[in-house]
């Protein structure tokens, strides 16, 4: 599976020169407790809703401060193309809830953690289910053929 | 997906109880109707680039009733 492909939520990206105020009001709207902070095209950080408030809120930033000023940077970021086990080595190497999805350097998504254990839950379901059933049937077991 | 300006996008809830959320496409910034979009969030005037993931879906254009 690619990366792009276990993505299971939106990406919702700020410009460098937003306010903290906008941001805050842009993941209210949107929905989403993460947003991309692009210079141009270019991925220049992330600032998550934790973001403002220990950097912006709690140290009583401006709400009109940039929120270049509060974003985390350089960001953990893996290539949308690249097999998901990437992602898995990557949040392995760091501490971080979220990875940047990009392709040739430009963003295109986030892949939350959450998400990638919500599809591993569903699949070790899956790949018990032959183990659950013998113990649910303890006493199943194919019939011996026919001996003349 | 492939948006025009004036699409309406909707982003269903990822929770119980979470509400859907929608906003309208300002700007196509990728090429032949691809994202990234411009879009503007609800009433607010809020603006913001948005990627579509699996939980996004355009809405038809809803008509204004007389």
């Amino acid at each position: 599976m690619r990366v792009i492909d276990a993505v299971r939520r939106s990406g919702v990206a700020v410009e460098v020169d937003a306010t903290v105020q906008q941001a805050a009001a842009v993941m209210e709207q949107s929905g989403v407790g993460c947003l991309a902070v692009l210079d141009g095209e270019q991925l220049a950080g992330i600032v998550t809703d934790r973001d403002l408030v220990r950097r912006a809120m709690a140290r009583a930033l401006a709400p009109d401060a940039r929120v270049d000023g509060v974003m985390s940077s350089p960001v953990v970021t893996v290539e949308a193309d690249a097999d998901v086990a990437e992602a898995f080595t990557r949040f392995g190497e760091s501490t971080v809830r979220r990875l940047a999805v990009v392709r040739d350097g430009r963003f295109v998504g986030v892949l939350a953690l959450d998400d990638l254990l919500g599809g591993l839950a569903g699949a070790l379901t899956a790949l018990a289910h032959p183990v659950t059933a013998e113990l649910a049937s303890a006493h199943r077991e194919s019939p011996l053929p026919a001996t003349s | 997906m492939r948006a025009k300006v004036g699409d309406r996008i909707v982003i269903k809830g990822h929770r119980v109880g979470e509400p859907d959320r929608d906003c309208l496409v300002l700007e196509v910034r990728g090429t032949d109707g691809g994202s990234p979009y411009l879009v503007r969030w609800g009433d607010s005037g809020h603006e913001s680039l948005f990627f579509p993931g699996p939980d996004a879906r355009i809405a038809p254009y809803e008509h204004a009733t007389s």
